[in-house]
Order: structure tokens, then C-alpha cells, then sequence
């Protein structure tokens, strides 16, 4: 019961922290928002003929809701780590009850619950704006576990670039340097045959590859017969490893 | 008495400087412990080692364990230069720490007990910088810790709230709580603390209780008398054995009881030398620092040895003067 009092302890107090900023909150929907709207409303994809978006719609749909799983743990749980370390808060924890790995609990959940929100309304955009259809089979809720895993996976990693980078403006940058690649060569936006071969091993090391990978049989090939079990399966476990370092990386002492 | 706390060989070095040199300490249980040094003298290395928030050499226990060891909800903490997530309210920061324990005090209580009362449902980040230390207090008492470590507790905090705090602290220690407390406020130690501790260029220079500390260090009493014929007074009283030394504006007499004020100003009044204002101060734990720091304040002034060469520096060095830190606040 103690546990459960201190992370949900830390829990409230991150979330309400998050609602009260508010340009956080703006911007943390209104960046897929926004991707949406231009990609899938204003380009638009063009199924019959090439280049990039050539693709249906619905093929989109991991990329989309990887820009969130990937981006928002990354720098919030770095940027929360770094602020921490500014306000010699780790300092103070260190002398309570409270673990380092009920630390990232607390912080992923909150996590869990914003980018859960942010994938509702991805999800929402668009089948409203792009026309995609996504089929409403029963694994589609298995869509709940590929995006919480994926959560905590990035959320690990987050803390790693936490521990990593010396200060908040460090972090996003790290985080960005390192999620926009991962966001374009993990098999999201960008199909494998668009990419040189012998980059194709580079994209399987990625992973947001496996999530890309197991939301795209979900939500665009239902009656493939493509084993997402596996992809979640690698999922959940990158993100018990990513989430041991991370816990591992949280400072303790200075 | 049981040791709350015991250092031994305790050293830290940061790359070429030294923070901590072979410090040995003992704090026992329900003591006050004050912590006195200039900056960068190691007092808030000395309090993260003795948490375990920083790793050192040498040997510490703390209620017999290992710092990192220690049951947690029988340690408080409040961290120098500590802040608090800025977007939650008094009452809610005192929630969310009193979570993170097995058992806290009422929220309500602890707010009181800080004079946070009227501001609980006020962002942090709204609240005066007094206000929000008081809150940072609040936070460290929150588990109703056996043992407490405050490393500047009181910056930033308006003398009616740092009177509040020091009653607040003094009743936690009449309950027993024992009190690791620095401090740049020498008037804040000397009224709390059992016994002190000066750092200075990582090492324990001197240890005991302020009483102790001033007879030894801390020189004499000190009368101040302005006048506007100084090196006569000077001379007048130094005929009546006293131990006279003039400024441009005022003689200072050190070594002058209470009963013996009336004494030199008779001396005074025969030799037909017109006085205005007496001035009368014992030592304090104030001119122990500055004697075992060999710092002293801006104006010139210090210790009791040094010259009076302007009335200013008279007046400074006689008076019951700000603490040497307060001004670098």
C-alpha cells in the first residue's frame, strides 16, 4: 500500500504540473494536431501515383501516433529530470521513502494518460480528415497495449537523456536529434522500398520500428495474417529493458 | 545519550578542491546542531554526506545505519537552494510529500505550523520568496521526522517569519527532534543550536556550545561612548585603568562589565568630557566567526582587537550588527 500511496503521490502532483502549463498542454496535442492537418489534410496522399505519400491513408496512422509516443516521453520525462536536478529535488527524494523506479512509474503513467488522450484524437483527425478507414475488428484494442508499452519504452529512454544531458534546453535538443530520425526511418512514414538497401538492417534496430509495425497490421491490414505478436512482443520487452536503464539513470546523489 | 549521527574521517574532494577534510562529528539525539561558515566552506557537502546524497570517504551513521540505509520516515530534509514543482499549491505540495511516506502530519497542521495557512491554496510560484521557503520548511517536517537537517532554513525569510520559524524549530526540539541546522544567521544559531560547528575550508575549526565557543573566541564586552574628544577620553579612562582605545568620533572600552559602565562614565564626567550615546555589547557568536574566519564585515569593523578608526566602524563593530551573510542573500 505504501508503493501505491507514493507513486500515486508523485503521479498527482506530475499530472497536475503538466494541466498547469499551459503551452505544454497546447502544444503537446496541437503538434499531431497539426501534422495531421497538413500531411493528411492539406498534402494529401496520392495511393495511385508516387513519391512520398503514396500510400492510403490509413497507412499513416502509426506515424502519426508515433510522433507522440516518441516525442512527448522523450522530452518530457528528460526535461522533468533535468528540472529536477536544477531544483535539487532528486536531492530531497533521496532522503524519502520514494524509489527511482516508483519515480518513473509515477511519470509514465502520467505519460500513459496524456499520450493515450493525444492518440484518441490522432485517431479521431484521421479517419475525419484523411477518409481512412480503420477496420473496428476486436484486436484493435490490442492498439492499448502497443501504445502503452511503446510509452514506457520512451519513457525509459527519456530518462537515460535526463541522466545524460546537464540541462533542460540539452535534453530537447538530444530528444529531438535522436527522435526525428528514428520518427522517419522506422518504417512510419517512409515505406523500406523508398529507402537505399542496405539501409534496410538500420530501419530493424529502430524501436519504433516494431510499433510502426504491429499499429500498421491493427489499423490498416486486419485480414493480414502478419504476426503482431511477435512486434508486441518485442515492444513490451524494449520497454522493460529501456525502462531498467532509465529507472537505473534517474539521479540519486550529484 | 545515544549519537543521532557520527562522522569520522569524512572527506570530499570535488577535482582539485577539497570540501570536506577529515571531518569528525557527533550529533546526539534530540541536540540542536549548528553549522556556521562562510561560503564555500563545505556545510551543505557536510549535510548531503550526512544524508547520503553525496558520496564520501571516511565513516557516517546515522540512527546506527548507513545514511542511504536509514529508515527514510525518520529523516527530514530541506535542501539548500530547494524548489518545489512551481505549479501546485501550498496545500498541495505538503500532500504530495506527506504521500511519499508511510505516515505524515495533518496537511493542515503542518501548514499552520509554518504560517501557511492563509496562503495554502496559492501556486508556489506566486508566493513571496519568504513565503515559499516556509513551505520548503513545512515540506521537510512534513513525516514528523526524529531527525532534521535544514541547510539555510530561514533565507529569504522577513524577521516576523523567521521569529515564527525559530519558535517552530524550538518546539520540535523541546519534542526531541534533533536538528542539523546551517546557517549564515549567527543570531539564528546562537538562539537555537545546543552546540556549533564552524567549517572552514572543509574542515571543523571549532566545535561546542555557543557559550563555550564565545569564551573562547569571542573576545570581550565592548562600551562604545561617542564623544566629540575621543583621545582624551581615551586618556582619562586609560588613567583609570580601563582598557581605552579611541576613534575619530567615539572611545572604545573593552573589557567593561555591566556594573562598571557608571564607573567610566564618572571618569568621564570628572575630567569635564562631554558624551552622547553608550553603546554596551557582550560578545557573540558573531565575533567568534569573524575571529576564527578572520573575516570581516565591509565596513571595516571586526573584531574586537581592530581599531576604531571612524565612527562608523565604531558604531558597527559595537552594536549587535546584521549577520555576515545577509547581505550576499
Amino acid at each position: 500500500m505504501s508503493r501505491l500511496r507514493r507513486v500515486r503521490a508523485e503521479a498527482t502532483a506530475a499530472w497536475h504540473s503538466f494541466l498547469r502549463r499551459r503551452t505544454a498542454v497546447f502544444f503537446t496535442f496541437f503538434f499531431p494536431v497539426l501534422l495531421v492537418v497538413i500531411f493528411g489534410a492539406l498534402v494529401r496522399t496520392q495511393p495511385t501515383g508516387g513519391g512520398l505519400f503514396a500510400e492510403p491513408a490509413a497507412y499513416y496512422i502509426p506515424g502519426y501516433l508515433a510522433t507522440v509516443v516518441l516525442f512527448t516521453p522523450l522530452s518530457r520525462v528528460g526535461s522533468e529530470i533535468a528540472r529536477h536536478r536544477d531544483d535539487n529535488r532528486f536531492e530531497k527524494l533521496a532522503t524519502t521513502p520514494v524509489g527511482r523506479a516508483e519515480w518513473l512509474i509515477a511519470h509514465t503513467l502520467v505519460n500513459v494518460a496524456i499520450i493515450g488522450l493525444a492518440s484518441l484524437l490522432i485517431l479521431g483527425l484521421v479517419v475525419a480528415l484523411t477518409g481512412a478507414v480503420v477496420p473496428p475488428t476486436p484486436r484493435l484494442g490490442l492498439l492499448i497495449p502497443f501504445i502503452v508499452f511503446a510509452v514506457i519504452l520512451f519513457c525509459g529512454f527519456g530518462a537515460i537523456l535526463g541522466r545524460l544531458s546537464s540541462t533542460q534546453d540539452g535534453v530537447i535538443a538530444a530528444s529531438n536529434t535522436i527522435a526525428f530520425p528514428l520518427l522517419f526511418l522506422s518504417d512510419t512514414f517512409v515505406p523500406l522500398e523508398l529507402l537505399p538497401g542496405w539501409f534496410a538492417p538500420l530501419v530493424e534496430l529502430s524501436p519504433l520500428t516494431y510499433f510502426a509495425r504491429g499499429v500498421r497490421v491493427l489499423t490498416y491490414e486486419p485480414a493480414i495474417a502478419d504476426p503482431y505478436g511477435v512486434k508486441l512482443g518485442v515492444v513490451i520487452v524494449l520497454a522493460v529493458g529501456f525502462f531498467a536503464a532509465g529507472a537505473y539513470a534517474i539521479p540519486r546523489t550529484d | 545519550m545515544n549519537e543521532a549521527v557520527v562522522a569520522t574521517g569524512v572527506s570530499k574532494r570535488y577535482g582539485e578542491t577539497v570540501a570536506l577534510d577529515g571531518i569528525d562529528l557527533s550529533v546526539a539525539d534530540g541536540e540542536v546542531f549548528g553549522l556556521i561558515g562562510p561560503n564555500g566552506a563545505g556545510k551543505t557537502t557536510l549535510v548531503r554526506a550526512l544524508t547520503g546524497t553525496t558520496p564520501v570517504d571516511g565513516e557516517i551513521t546515522v540512527h546506527g545505519d548507513t545514511p542511504t540505509a536509514v529508515d527514510a520516515d525518520r529523516i527530514g530534509l530541506l535542501p539548500q537552494s530547494f524548489s518545489p514543482p512551481a505549479r501546485l499549491t501550498a496545500r498541495e505540495l505538503i500532500d504530495y510529500y506527506g504521500g511519499l511516506y508511510g505516515t505524515a502530519r495533518e496537511t493542515a497542521e503542518v501548514l499552520a505550523a509554518v504560517g501557511m495557512a492563509a496562503n495554502a491554496d496559492s501556486w508556489y510560484e506566486t508566493l513571496s520568496g519568504g513565503q515559499q521557503r516556509r513551505v520548503c520548511v513545512g515540506i521537510a517536517l512534513v513525516n514528523d521526522p526524529d531527525l532534521l537537517f535544514l541547510d539555510e532554513p530561514t533565507t529569504g525569510i522577513d524577521p516576523a517569519g523567521r521569529q515564527s520559524l525559530w519558535s517552530l524549530l524550538e518546539e520540535l526540539a523541546d519534542g526531541g527532534t534533533t536538528i542539523v541546522l546551517t546557517s549564515h544567521s549567527m543570531t539564528e544559531i546562537q538562539r537555537l543550536a545546543d552546540r556549533v560547528g564552524l567549517l572552514q575550508g572543509g574542515q571543523l575549526v571549532a566545535v561546542g556550545t555557543p557559550t563555550e565557543l564565545i569564551e573562547a573566541h569571542g573576545g570581550t564586552s565592548r562600551l562604545v561612548i561617542d564623544t566629540d574628544r575621543p583621545a582624551a577620553a581615551a586618556d582619562a579612562l586609560g588613567e583609570a585603568d580601563f582598557d581605552a582605545t579611541a576613534g575619530t568620533t567615539a572611545v572604545v572600552v573593552t573589557g567593561v562589565s555591566p556594573v562598571a559602565i557608571g564607573d567610566a562614565v564618572a571618569v568621564l564626567s570628572t575630567a569635564g568630557i562631554e558624551y552622547g550615546s553608550l553603546t554596551w555589547s557582550e560578545p557573540s557568536l558573531e565575533d567568534v566567526y569573524l575571529q576564527l574566519t578572520g573575516e570581516q564585515f565591509a565596513g571595516g569593523g571586526g573584531t574586537d582587537t581592530a581599531p576604531m578608526p571612524a565612527e562608523a566602524t565604531a558604531t558597527e563593530a559595537a552594536t549587535p550588527a546584521a549577520d555576515p551573510g545577509e547581505g550576499a542573500k
